[in-house]
């Protein structure tokens, strides 16, 4: 008749460990949201001290389209910036100059192609570091595993549009394919359309060496801990062990930290492959000094990192059983 | 009843390379052991002396490099008979100059992987080990009884998840571990070292195995802990009576748990017996470095009277740097002027002087 | 089969051994090749500086379209107007040396001094930091400095301070995990209680003596990232404007070339952006292995 004390002592352990857990994931969304603010403000910053003044046109079209009052042009600064970032999170992002779209349609329909592309990149560029990763740890420095390592160098120092160019080149004149049709579903190779955007910024994307580099320490770090020892001791496999601390925190981290310099990326590859992204959209609102496409576009970028670094943040508290008690 | 010791350690030797000096630091240089059936035999010395590598190197743990790289390491127990270091030397090549070893060559991936297939019915099941820092031995991503679960699943005939916690459960209790079923899904962090300690106990038991190695059980832990923990072993050693390798740097430790003791310096062991006769205060132990060792431990009336402490003089020696004839010499107090060019020039052998005792000093012998 | 040699064969002292020896010899074939790399690039940034060059990198001849290395004195051949494609490599360099120096001293003084906020006083200091780090990683380079580039005048110089300013995070974390970890060592504690003041502890001791590989490390990777920008950006159009050379335009507009089948034009520069950029990386992984992580035991 023990028991009753126990469950009593069980049930209050267990309510202990799970708010907690609800409780740090929602400081992590508040801290997400105040370096968003901070964002808003570095763009509002950048735009404000631009000497073409983008802001009295800009916020005069979001005035006009969400028929408001008129702000006076002399208003502070602080005030204009509550305006625009009022006016943003209504989703009224203002009109592209050249298209006279809304803009926030406009980024919405390309974000989602850049997604695909950022997160199929990502996959690829996994695929080929985290083996090469797993066998440098387990097995130190061979002959095989040098040359992986060269192959990750080369793949990180390798002007990722050259890599473009070639893969263009064999695509025309071994397959017949034109990228500039893209989205024509007539073509037998059609399929190939949407493969070779993500092989080439998968390959070049310039951080294959970082992530084998950090996937690879982590992992040694982790097989050389003493509770390794005890689980290699005890007959157990080391893999099972290691895998929550030396891959899953390590992977989540690395993608975290590298979503922006694959964001980076693709602005390239959208440019020569024609892909209808975020970061071909970015190149030609550049060009077109097209305020509030560039500035939406920017915002949405810092999203996509933000969202990384979240979910990064989430498995890492999920995982850890230490975070509770912090 | 197998005759023979259950585990035999002949001449073994385990080298690290140090890149940085580019000279081998001679962890243990040449260890004969013997583990009888049901005995538990302790091996003491400072720091730096070798033992808790000559524990890794039965269980094939070594991971720095070169490792293991000579040695015999006889394994018979009810279940199976093998060598331990089998085909070693098909996977090390070394070569001698004036006696001294100067050249390795080891095929280390393919001796690791040799070793973990040779060692997949040994570890954890014939010899389980628990080691010095119980909170950093136990995955703090999983639970202790999860882990445990895990020791028998692996180890013993029980194949069903549900039977291995129980069976998990009951040794948690064995280990008088408060609260057995609240601790089974506490992680490793929430626990206190005594507590960890005794868990990690309980899943080395909990696999059944013919021999336990236990490092340095003690050394991590606060001393009224230490105290717990010891008499935990005591009660467990009559209760269930597993053969034991006892390492520890604490005499007090080894003179309470163990039978018989080894005594090591340098990678070498220099005295071997019974721990009643060797670790007493009754003189009745023979080398010098055991009767510094011993003179070095306060006494009560030393601590009344803040009288100064015996320390040996000198520094532990360093494994790099090995002199030519006894290792103790430098350091040692007992030397007369008959024996000190050999104690200088050449490094005597263990032999046995009693019954079952053995010593490896020139005190005790001629060349 | 690896193969371990004792050094000394005397039952004697093992002497010091020479720095080199100690490092394993692929970091050795790194670092040798990264200061190659170095080499070449400061030397070609002089040539460059005064104009001793082979060819002048704007003179066209037409006589002499894409032709192949080696021919008429033009080392690396001519692109596809005639113009010598060496020199223009050469004169490249320009576009992205000094502006690259200004990103990573930007990166590394205000990056050191982040950190040494952050890790030296803690506390408020430290949470502040933290929150700009983050603030400052939240942004992809290259879409940021488009949207600086709509804004403003697309100048390199600025275009490199932005590179240098979100560079800050990544310097000032590795300095403040150098001045942790040698607070948990109670270095500093010892430090202070020496009585040495504050200024001369971070300066001297900690800065100096502890932190300077990570700096020079952190200059080489910097380097290569300015690399990549500029390069990227002048591949976009934004950087350096034809007729004068960027590796990145020479690419971009040797691109119909080479869907033609005349690789040369584009592939030149191409490679010399990945040799480069390799040789920066090397380097610096090359000195991160000696100097900070400790392969021995």
């Amino acid at each position: 008749m023990r028991y009753p004390a126990f469950f009593k002592a069980r049930s209050a352990m267990k309510l202990a460990s799970i708010r907690p857990i609800t409780v740090l994931i929602s400081r992590e969304l508040a801290i997400a949201v105040l370096l968003l603010l901070g964002v808003s403000f570095v763009v509002f910053l950048v735009l404000f001290l631009s000497p073409g003044d983008p802001f009295s046109s800009l916020l005069k079209e979001q005035m006009t389209s969400a028929a408001g009052s008129h702000p006076g042009e002399s208003a502070p600064w602080y005030s204009q910036y509550l305006l625009w970032l009022a006016n943003i999170t209504r989703g009224n992002l203002g009109t592209s100059i050249r298209t006279g779209l809304p803009v926030l349609n406009e980024v919405i329909r390309v974000g989602i192609n850049t997604l695909y592309l950022t997160l199929g990149s990502l996959l690829v560029t996994l695929l080929i570091a985290v083996p090469i990763a797993i066998v440098s740890a387990r097995h130190g420095l061979t002959p095989v595993n040098w040359v992986l390592t060269m192959f990750t160098y080369v793949a990180s120092a390798l002007p990722v549009f050259w890599l473009a160019y070639i893969v263009i080149y064999i695509s025309m004149h071994r397959f017949g394919l034109f990228p500039l049709a893209f989205g024509s579903s007539t073509q037998k190779w059609n399929w190939l359309h949407f493969m070779l955007p993500v092989l080439v910024l998968g390959l070049s994307n310039g951080t294959m060496g970082e992530v084998v580099r950090h996937m690879r320490e982590e992992l040694s770090r982790v097989f050389s801990e003493e509770y390794i020892c005890t689980a290699r001791a005890k007959g157990a496999s080391i893999w099972k062990h290691a895998f929550k601390e030396g891959f899953l925190i390590p992977i989540t981290e690395i993608i975290a930290a590298k979503i922006p310099y694959i964001l980076g990326g693709a602005v390239v590859v959208e440019q020569v492959f024609n892909w209808p992204g975020m970061g071909r959209m970015a190149w030609q609102a550049a060009q077109d000094r097209d305020y509030p496409l560039i500035m939406a576009i920017t915002l949405m970028a810092a999203i996509f990192v933000r969202l990384g670094s979240l979910i990064h943040r989430a498995v890492h508290i999920v995982v850890n059983p230490r975070s509770s008690r912090e | 009843m197998t005759a023979g010791p259950v585990l035999k350690i002949e001449n073994l030797r385990t080298f690290f390379y140090s890149r940085s000096k580019q000279a081998f630091s001679r962890a243990v240089d040449g260890v004969d052991l013997a583990l009888e059936k049901g005995e538990t035999l302790g091996i003491v010395g400072e720091s730096g002396s070798g033992k808790s590598v000559t524990a890794l190197s039965v269980m094939g743990l070594v991971t720095a490099e070169p490792g293991v790289v000579s040695g015999k390491i006889g394994l018979k127990t009810d279940g199976i008979q093998k060598n331990l270091l089998q085909n070693i030397e098909d996977y090390v090549n070394m070569t001698q100059n004036n006696g001294r070893i100067m050249h390795v060559s080891k095929d280390n991936r393919g001796w690791q992987r040799h070793v973990d297939r040779h060692l997949r019915g040994v570890r954890g099941k014939e010899i389980a080990m628990i080691f010095q820092n119980p909170k950093a031995s136990m995955n703090p991503f999983s639970s202790v009884g999860r882990q445990i679960q895990e020791a028998v699943l692996l180890n013993t005939s029980i194949k069903n998840p549900r039977e291995a916690k129980e069976r998990a459960l009951y040794w948690l209790e064995q280990v008088k571990i408060d609260s057995p079923q609240l601790r089974y899904d506490n992680n490793p962090f929430g626990l206190s070292g005594g507590m960890c300690q005794r868990a990690m106990i309980a899943m080395a038991l909990s696999s059944e195995p013919s021999v336990l190695i236990a490092d340095e059980p003690t050394t991590g832990l606060d001393a009224t802990i230490q105290s717990k923990i010891v008499s935990l072993l005591a009660e467990l050693k009559s209760s269930v009576g597993v053969t034991t390798l006892l390492i520890s740097h604490d005499i007090d430790v080894i003179k309470t748990l163990s039978d018989r003791v080894a005594v090591m310096y340098g990678g070498r062991v220099l005295e071997y017996g019974p721990s009643r006769d060797i670790l007493s205060k009754v003189d009745n132990e023979k080398h010098p470095y055991t009767a510094a060792l011993l003179a070095s431990i306060p006494t009560a009336r030393q601590i009344r009277e803040k009288s100064y402490l015996q320390a040996i003089k000198g520094d532990v020696i360093d494994t790099i740097n090995l002199p030519r004839g006894c290792r103790f010499y430098p350091r040692c107090r007992q030397v007369t002027d008959q024996i000190r060019e050999q104690c200088k020039q050449r490094e005597p052998d263990l032999r046995e002087i009693a019954s079952n005792q053995s010593v490896r000093c020139w005190l005790y012998f001629d060349a | 089969m690896k193969r371990y040699t004792q050094h000394t064969t005397e039952f004697s002292d093992s002497a010091g051994v020479p720095f080199w020896k100690k490092a394993a010899p692929v970091d050795r074939v790194y670092i040798g090749y990264g200061l190659f790399i170095v080499l070449l690039v400061v030397i070609s940034y002089i040539l460059g500086a005064t104009h001793f060059l082979p060819f002048d990198p704007q003179e066209i001849n037409m006589d002499l379209l894409m032709a192949p290395p080696q021919t008429e004195g033009h080392l690396l051949g001519t692109d596809f107007m005639g113009r010598d494609i060496l020199s223009r490599l050469i004169i490249g360099i320009q576009a992205y040396f000094l502006p690259g120096l200004l990103a990573i001293g930007i990166a590394l003084v205000l990056g050191t001094c982040f950190g040494v906020l952050a890790g030296y006083w803690g506390g408020g200091l430290d949470i502040a930091s933290t929150f700009l780090s983050n603030l400052l990683n939240s942004f992809p380079r290259l879409v940021l400095i488009l949207l600086m580039v709509a804004a403003f005048k697309p100048n390199i110089y600025l275009v490199m301070a932005v590179v240098g300013i979100t560079s800050i995070p990544t310097v000032a974390s590795l300095i403040k995990s150098k001045i942790q970890f040698l607070k948990q060592k109670n270095f500093i504690e010892a430090a202070t209680a020496l009585g040495l003041k504050n200024a001369a502890i971070i300066f001297k001791h900690i800065l100096w003596h502890n932190c300077r590989s990570v700096l020079i490390i952190q200059a080489t990777l910097g380097m290569a990232e300015a690399i990549l920008i500029e390069t990227s950006l002048s591949y976009l159009g934004f950087g350096v404007q034809e007729p004068t050379p960027s590796w990145g335009n020479m690419v971009q507009s040797g691109a119909n070339y080479f869907m033609q089948g005349n690789f040369w034009p584009s592939t030149a520069p191409a490679l010399t952006i990945l040799l480069t950029i390799m040789g920066f990386h090397l380097l610096g992984d090359g000195l991160n292995n000696i100097l900070e992580r400790k392969r021995d035991q």
